[in-house]
């Protein structure tokens, strides 16, 4: 735990204090805020987000990014209702369909990884590529008969269902948190993709399967963005391609807010984490302090903007290139 | 020498070739265990494909190479790390945001208990390290950040990982540092040179360096080479820089005694600095520096002198005091304004911030000062290359070819062009100079030197940041000693001629 602390370059002590005032400034605006029932709804709308950016966080520390989240999702999402048992189709596998549903995903995620890692094209334009690959994937399987549903009570309740107090969902993304921190900080493979963040030419040199991280690491953001997919589909009740929309709006701010930067190398799964507690609520409490809703999303934006330029505040210099 | 005792490293008749020019031509040396052996030869001699081949990664064309008595044949840096080779390069090649353990770690290929199955095992990694940096008599904790170490320690750390090479248990490492202190400061070889005498102890060393005193105060024997071949192999006792120096030049040595400029203060400094500070950095810093003379200003790596300059120039901000050029106020000036007053800035990373490496010669010349070569918004790309081809053939720049991309230049070639750049301001007022000598070699540096000199003559005022002392003796009017951010001493050297060495350094430390 030391080593994950101590590496932090300035510490997640200023996200933690800056998360602690705004639960704060919130609670003071409506109580609501701070009732059991606004928390465990906090902690449901979190855990979508939570999912996602442990893969985003991995693909980030090596200096690429992944941007093909919400057509991942969409695709296995739309995979997943229509697998399990639902108002239009009577093709129900049972739990076969989370493993087609994440099969998906992880294909995505390796399809983006090799013609990033074998062809060299910037990860940026190939999970661009793939996003839409994955939107259109979605769009056919929802075709234009029947919206699928969930049927089954049990699959549609679950997400919401308190286990120790806490939402399903929460429970799920918690310990998919765990094993990124653990991915990260205690295997070779994520000590490898921060070092290949940092130098990839040395890490090379020091013959270290550099492709084969990437792969792997962008094959880890797909598998997520798949149960990411499944999730959400679940919190819905229903299927649609559209299930990760804003996602993205969430995930990559979250991780840059958390201080992982773009370029690579630094930064951290746990303090992404941080980030998307620290958007999540702030979108939570932007409703409960009665913001109109047609001014939300330019108070969210701007209220990003403020914390970006805070988070790039100590680092700024006069020949700091930026891009 | 026991003949029982295999030597650590034996090359018989190695030669590589690149095309039609022998690189390596004909090598054979031997070096026994415990030696400390220095490498010297202009830039081009040969040197860095002759470690190449002992570092596996090129392949000698003819010769045989044994390592502690056995044939070596590599095929991969691995190979040459496995049979006892352990490189310091010229480039750190340190992950800057990893730990001291995990960067020493990453040169271990096998890996024994949980990191066979991809895990990492932080206990193992860091009591590894801890044992590797006490054998070399380092003290760091291996859980420090590399980035957070100073040029010294990230050497001491290349050292670390060099040092561990597998050597088959018994056979002597072979450690080579390749310029090691191109980057340090005079109070930084003292530790280096330490750490070599403490090498020894276990493992014979290579030292390549373009500065002949190191090399004959810290080797037991020095071999110089010239155009690929080994001119001379002698012990360090005895021998002369002269002869080493004959050895490493076509011709005899022409360092000519130049006089000081002699030229006396002008009443109105070109550029003055008052009362200058930037927290943590450097503090109430004032000096002024006059149209044809040179000012140098000396210190070890952290005394904030390379941080001063930039403030100068525009590329720092400041926290209080001010900057005057010719009698006006610029203290919080930028760059540009600071090129467009005369002020020009030659960094000590050239690669990163002094040259755009895909630009032509051409292109990189022109960044600057275009001069008649625009009519209106549009370039006139015939006068631009008149231009770069005047200058490419003024400073003999090798090849003379002004359209090929600067990275392919080496390092020696690149800074005559940034020099280049700034030179060819039609009105220089003030040339500021950090490190303009790094990793030159013996006749490049005397060319730079020339044309600093010459831009003195023509009247700019010259700051320099020497890369050691004596070249700060032998070219300043004035020298200005900075220690943890302050000035403490001030010299003007028309007054004191015999000023030693020694003294500067008690100074600086």
């Amino acid at each position: 735990m030391r080593q994950i602390l101590s590496r932090s370059t300035n510490g997640p002590i200023g996200m933690i204090a800056a998360l602690l005032a705004l639960i704060i400034v919130f609670s003071l605006l409506n109580p609501r805020f701070g009732s059991v029932e606004n928390l465990q709804n906090v902690l449901f709308q979190v855990s979508v987000p939570l999912i996602i950016v442990v893969g985003t966080s991995l693909v980030i520390q090596m200096g690429s990014i992944d941007l093909s989240v919400e057509g991942v999702m969409g695709a296995a999402g739309m995979a997943w209702i229509l697998l399990s048992p639902n108002t239009r189709l009577e093709t129900d596998i049972g739990v076969w369909a989370w493993v087609v549903a994440l099969g998906i995903g992880l294909g995505f995620g390796l399809l983006t990884g090799a013609i990033y890692a074998k062809l060299k094209v910037p990860s940026f334009v190939v999970s661009l590529g793939t996003w839409y690959v994955g939107l259109g994937v979605a769009i056919l399987l929802y075709g234009n008969s029947l919206l699928p549903s969930l049927t089954s009570e049990t699959l549609a309740r679950w997400p919401t269902r308190l286990t120790l107090g806490l939402p399903n969902s929460f429970w799920l993304a918690a310990v998919v948190l765990m094993v990124g921190v653990l991915i990260s900080h205690y295997t070779r493979f994520g000590r490898g993709l921060m070092a290949i963040g940092n130098n990839e030419p040395i890490a090379r040199s020091n013959g270290m399967p550099v492709d084969r991280y990437k792969i792997a690491a962008f094959s880890v953001a797909g598998t997520l963005c798949g149960l990411a997919g499944i999730l959400a589909t679940m919190q819905l009740g229903s299927g649609s391609p559209d299930i990760g929309f804003g996602q993205l709006f969430v995930v990559i701010p979250a991780a840059v807010i958390g201080g992982t930067a773009l370029s690579g190398g630094e930064g951290g799964v746990l303090r992404s984490a941080l980030g998307v507690f620290l958007l999540i609520i702030l979108n939570n409490g932007l409703v409960l302090a009665g913001v109109d809703p047609d001014f939300q999303s330019g108070v969210f934006g701007t209220i990003l903007l403020i914390a970006v330029i805070a988070v790039a505040w100590p680092q700024r210099g006069r020949l700091k290139v930026a891009k | 020498m026991n003949s029982s005792i295999p030597p650590v490293l034996k090359l018989t008749r190695i030669s590589r070739s690149f095309g039609k020019v022998k690189a390596v031509n004909n090598i054979s040396l031997e070096i026994a265990k415990g030696e400390v052996i220095g490498l010297t030869g202009e830039n081009g001699a040969g040197k860095s494909t002759l470690l190449k081949i002992l570092a596996g990664i090129e392949r000698p064309d003819e010769g045989t190479m044994e390592i502690n008595g056995k044939v070596a044949n590599f095929r991969s840096p691995n190979d040459a790390f496995r049979a006892g080779v352990g490189v310091v390069h010229q480039e750190q090649s340190l992950f800057t945001n990893l730990t001291i353990a995990e960067n020493i770690d990453q040169q271990n290929t096998a890996r024994p208990g949980l990191s066979r199955f991809g895990c990492q095992d932080w206990g193992r990694i860091n009591r590894e390290a801890a044992a590797v940096l006490k054998k070399i008599g380092v003290d760091l904790d291996p859980r420090t950040r590399v980035g957070d170490l100073s040029f010294v320690d990230r050497q001491m750390v290349e050292i670390a990982r060099a040092v561990c090479v597998e050597a088959d248990g018994q056979g002597t490492p072979l450690i080579i540092l390749d310029e090691p202190t191109a980057v340090l400061e005079q109070a930084e070889v003292e530790v280096l040179e330490r750490e070599i005498r403490k090498l020894r102890e276990f493992a014979s060393v290579i030292f390549v360096s373009h500065r002949l005193d190191e090399v004959l105060r810290i080797c037991d024997r020095v071999l110089v080479m010239r155009h690929g071949v080994l001119t001379s192999d002698r012990s360090t006792r005895g021998v002369t820089r002269d002869e080493l120096f004959r050895a490493m030049v076509d011709e005899a040595p022409t360092i000519e005694a130049h006089p000081r400029s002699g030229r006396p203060r002008d009443l109105k400094p070109a550029i003055e600095v008052r009362n200058l500070s930037r927290a943590g950095v450097f503090r109430d810093i004032s000096f002024a520096a006059y149209s044809g003379r040179i000012t140098a200003l000396v210190g070890t790596n952290g005394s904030g002198r390379g941080a001063l300059m930039r403030a100068i120039f525009g590329a720092v901000a400041h926290d209080a005091g001010t900057i005057v050029v010719e009698g006006r106020d610029v203290s919080h000036w930028s760059i540009r304004e600071a090129v467009q007053a005369g002020l020009a800035y030659v960094p000590a990373e050239r690669k990163t911030e002094g040259m755009i490496g895909g630009y032509s010669g051409t292109r990189n010349i022109a960044l600057v000062h275009r001069g008649d070569a625009m009519i209106g918004p549009f370039l006139r790309p015939r006068r631009l290359e008149k231009t770069a081809q005047g200058w490419f053939d003024r400073l003999d720049v090798n090849p003379n070819d002004i359209a090929q991309p600067l990275d392919q230049f080496s390092g020696g070639n690149q800074q005559k062009v940034v020099l280049a750049k700034w030179l060819n301001s039609p009105d220089l007022k003030v040339l500021m100079l950090d490190h303009p000598l790094r990793g030159l070699d013996v006749g490049v540096s005397q060319t730079v030197n020339a044309e600093i000199r010459q831009a003195c003559e023509h009247g700019t005022a010259v700051i320099l940041i020497p890369d050691t002392i004596e070249e700060a003796l032998e070219l300043a009017d004035e020298i200005f000693v900075m220690r943890d951010g302050q000035l403490s001493a001030h010299h003007d050297m028309s007054l004191a001629s015999d000023l030693a060495i020694k003294e500067i350094v008690a100074e600086m430390v």
